[in-house]
């Protein structure tokens, strides 16, 4: 056994036709699309040079990017705290309030409806009231993802806490396990999945949900006040340079939490 | 164990029902409470009274509840608008995934990044731009709640058009079916479930891009535009800020209903 597996990692055949077919199958077309769409792009706005503010070339945004490096960077990060922190708030209290109502059979089964049907909500509309109550700067907009977080987060917590199954319970029980022993031993670690699973989906939401919240109102050196402002302007270009900034954070929010999913569950992320 | 099972489970609708009446009137009356006890000025809590006033005012226009259901339904024609367009798109793409794998390699990374990514930041640039170009206002949005529909749809109805049973299609095989009788009677009814759970995303995602696709300056109609007046009245006229935000409410809510209203119709073979 031991003598093969070293065999299969060492033999370099096999080994980089193992890559080069991983190469051909899902690194290649995706690259090769990003490079003729860029081509495309740029030689379409060349040739047909349509006004800037309606589709800048890949390289002006690319320019556009660099030369507002540290400017687009600030607000970026500005904007990234107040989607962390809603983040935080909004999933711990989320957390908080499943514990409570996952107690309760009742409880659950009558409040999750009304907690999935949240979803519905276009949570975001709120921003002019949490403007009201938290001020036009950054309280608002965690406010705001903090909502956005809370829901999803509880559903998903409430339905991982009460997987585990009466007889798991009632094995626990009869080795004289008490509730707290219950909860660390058997029900927090069968949530687990799901909770990453609500983390995976609020990282992305708290990235929306502060630009949009900045949309209706702020200080400019927040993304989505800067791309709002930028794009009423015509300074599209610089839009374009935010955008990216904004992708890049969100992708980076969102590898953070399954980097942190394989570190606490390999098992989990394994057996996928 | 039994017992406990049986009384959560036979009148679990009336329980929800009163929960929910019960819910309702505790929040009316942690509402007013909370106002008195607090002394919150009216900016910032109006009275329950006040928000049934400003729904009540008249207007130039009629009745103030009549201007924001005109607005509530033109906001929701946009929105609609686009969910078909991008759930027309979306389910085309995704069949072209199925038949074509090049394409599914390199366009799926892409549209998978898209859920992590917050692409909504891109409304204004979209509104500014096709205004720019003299189309009429309500196109910017429903392409707005086109692409917000359009990246889900892809993704679970590729997920759900690949989820035929083996078996099931190798006795499609052996009855030499066409691959367009494979999609039809195997395919499209297998992927349907998927479908449905990406649509109830996207069924709240459009009416929020629509809304967000209604607040840079310019817009003149839609229930956006009424929120933004309602945040700059809110000293003068309490009540009106909450009313819009209710209107959007309701309209999130009757999207995700129809759409769950209509999964249920489609797949009551599934439920049973």
């Amino acid at each position: 056994m031991v003598n093969s597996e070293w065999l299969t990692g060492m033999t370099r055949g096999s080994a980089g036709n193992v890559d080069s077919r991983r190469w051909q199958a899902s690194i290649l077309p995706p690259l090769l699309v990003f490079v003729v769409v860029l081509a495309v792009w740029e030689l379409g706005v060349r040739i047909f040079q349509p006004p800037t503010f309606l589709l800048p070339a890949p390289s002006e945004i690319s320019r556009t990017f660099f030369a507002n490096f540290t400017e687009l960077w600030t607000y970026g990060f500005n904007t990234f705290r107040e989607a962390v922190a809603g983040f935080a708030l909004g999933c711990g209290l989320g957390i908080l309030v499943a514990i409570v109502v996952a107690r309760s059979e009742v409880l659950s089964s009558v409040l999750l409806p009304f907690a999935v049907a949240s979803n519905s909500v276009p949570i975001v509309a709120m921003a002019p009231l949490a403007i009201v109550w938290f001020g036009i700067d950054e309280g608002s907009k965690i406010a705001i993802v903090a909502v956005m977080c809370f829901f999803p987060t509880m559903v998903s917590m409430v339905r991982g806490l009460r997987t585990p199954s009466p007889a798991q319970v009632s094995l626990m029980r009869s080795y004289a396990a008490n509730e707290w022993q219950i909860f660390r031993k058997l029900r927090w670690p069968a949530a687990m999945p799901f909770l990453f699973n609500a983390f995976k989906i609020c990282a992305t939401l708290s990235m929306i949900g502060a630009i949009v919240a900045e949309f209706f109102g702020g200080s400019v050196k927040f993304l989505g006040v800067y791309i709002k402002t930028e794009a009423n302007i015509l300074r599209t270009q610089n839009a374009w340079a935010a955008i990216i900034v904004a992708c890049i954070l969100g992708l980076s929010f969102y590898f953070a939490i399954v980097l942190l999913e394989r570190k606490l569950m390999p098992w989990f992320t394994e057996e996928n | 164990m039994r017992d406990a099972s049986l009384v959560a489970r036979i009148p679990t609708q009336w329980l929800r029902w009163g929960v929910a009446l019960l819910l309702i009137a505790l929040a009316l009356f942690l509402w007013e409470g909370s106002k008195t006890f607090f002394n919150l000025p009216d900016y910032k809590l109006p009275h329950l009274a006040q928000i049934g006033e400003a729904f009540v005012r008249p207007t130039p226009q009629g009745p103030v509840w009549r201007v924001l259901l005109q607005d509530t339904l033109y906001t929701g024609l946009e929105a609609f608008l686009g969910f078909v367009l991008g759930g027309i798109s979306g389910f085309l793409l995704a069949a072209l995934f199925v038949h074509w794998k090049p394409a599914e390699r390199g366009l799926m990374p892409y549209v998978v990044a898209s859920q992590a990514v917050p692409i909504i930041a891109l409304a204004p640039m979209i509104v500014v731009g096709v205004g720019r170009l003299g189309a009429p206002p309500w196109l910017s949005k429903a392409i707005i709640a086109t692409y917000l529909t359009f990246f889900p749809v892809t993704i679970n109805a590729t997920r759900g058009l690949k989820s035929v049973d083996r078996d099931a299609l190798w006795l499609m095989h052996s009855y030499a079916a066409t691959r367009q009788q494979i999609f039809r009677k195997l395919r499209v009814p297998a992927s349907l479930p998927y479908l449905f759970t990406a649509l109830k995303i996207s069924a709240t995602a459009s009416v929020i891009g629509a809304i967000i696709g209604e607040l840079p300056v310019g817009s003149k109609r839609g229930i956006g535009v009424q929120i933004v007046v309602g945040s700059q009245y809110n000293t003068f006229n309490p009540g009106f800020l909450w009313a819009t935000i209710i209107m959007a409410a309701l309209l999130g809510m009757l999207f995700y209903g129809v759409v769950a209203l209509v999964e249920r119709r489609a797949l009551h073979w599934k439920q049973e």
